[in-house]
């Protein structure tokens, strides 16, 4: 009786294991390439033929300026699956004197005598700094993301919208999570395979 | 692993960053637009550019072995913004090459595909530099990017 409870721990200990390796696995991941989500799978089309759907995707987001030819994948706040396209044309900005103000201004920060900032003890103030503009298009697609873009939209920020930009490929290997999220069936037939091998596993 | 290793060993064994490539009798044509696709914000005239007629030759036979899958190859141009404000990048024309028995480019007076425009409304600078930029698709492994040896300056009307 006693070996048979201490059996049972030690499996659970073992898929306890499992998963928690997995998962500090993708942290590491997550921390090295600078990105929350350094691995993708490739949803869409537009990217063929480069990139099919199901395709595994290697990101890194450590470079500072990304360039014209890259691949990238960018998240919008109104979107919720991240996009995979090539960068078209970027522009490094760097803002100007009118331009900061203007921007000062909408925060309801003003100057003093000397020019200088007043800034309000308890209150977060944000800082407007040289950026890069990017235009993304899909190599599939026709022409460029402007009518992906958000209303006024005419460009994606680096800092902002980007999760990373494509270095490795493995192709196909992703397409199993496609058939869990889009198929009813296959979702129960995983599950239900996965619970016969583990009967039968325990004998 | 051992893939993506050898791949990139093979490569440069062929030289692949040092691919010569030409670029010539590039004409360019200038026109206002007004819609926003064609960059225009808030219906302010916009200046665009694009490609009237350019001659491209290169071989890029070098960027192929055995685990190329496509090379994608664009004419891009790097320009200066007003008082050197911005630095941009844009493409002009994009073309995919999808064998190794397409490799050899040899275009005569092509038209751009690409209509473009600048973060202001004009291009404040006339002057650019035109270059021919790749990217290696892998079937699996490392993607790879460079550009070819040789760029033409161009000035803009």
């Amino acid at each position: 009786m006693k070996t048979n409870v201490r059996c049972n721990l030690l499996q659970l200990s073992n898929i306890l294991l499992a998963i928690s390796s997995a998962f500090m696995f993708w942290k590491t991941l997550s921390v090295v390439a600078n990105s929350p989500s350094p691995i993708v799978v490739v949803l869409s089309g537009s990217m063929e033929p480069a990139f099919q759907r199901g395709d595994i995707l290697f990101l890194w987001n450590r470079d500072k300026y990304v360039d014209v030819g890259d691949i990238v994948v960018y998240n919008m706040d109104h979107r919720d699956i991240p996009i995979v396209h090539r960068v078209l044309r970027e522009h490094k900005v760097i803002p100007t004197d009118e331009e900061i103000e203007k921007f000062n201004k909408k925060q309801g920060l003003k100057k003093d005598k000397n020019s200088n900032l007043k800034i309000p003890k308890n209150k977060k103030i944000k800082e407007l700094k040289p950026s890069q503009k990017i235009l993304t298009k899909g190599d599939n697609n026709p022409s460029d993301d402007l009518p992906l873009y958000g209303y006024k939209q005419m460009y994606i920020d680096r800092d902002n919208d980007l999760i990373g930009s494509v270095k490795g490929y493995i192709p196909l290997a992703g397409y199993v999570t496609i058939l869990i999220s889009e198929n009813i069936y296959f979702k129960y037939i995983l599950i239900g395979l996965i619970c016969l091998s583990s009967l039968f596993s325990n004998e | 692993m051992l893939i993506a290793v050898s791949s990139y060993l093979q490569l440069n064994l062929n030289d692949y960053q040092s691919v010569p490539s030409t670029v010539s009798n590039i004409d360019t044509i200038t026109t206002l637009k007004y819609s926003r696709n064609f960059g225009s914000k808030n219906r302010e005239a916009k200046e665009n550019i694009r490609i009237s007629s350019f001659d491209l030759s290169a071989d890029l036979t070098p960027l192929f072995n055995w685990n190329t899958k496509q090379i994608f190859v664009y004419l891009l141009m790097e320009y200066e913004g007003y008082n050197g404000l911005s630095s941009s990048k844009i493409t002009f024309w994009d073309n995919i090459i999808h064998d190794k028995s397409e490799a050899i480019l040899d275009l005569n007076s092509v038209k751009g595909k690409y209509s473009c425009w600048d973060v202001n409304n004009n291009f404040s600078s006339n002057h650019g530099v035109m270059k021919l930029g790749w990217n290696i698709q892998p079937h699996v492994g490392l993607l790879l990017w460079g550009e070819t040896k040789g760029s033409t300056e161009i000035n803009l009307l």
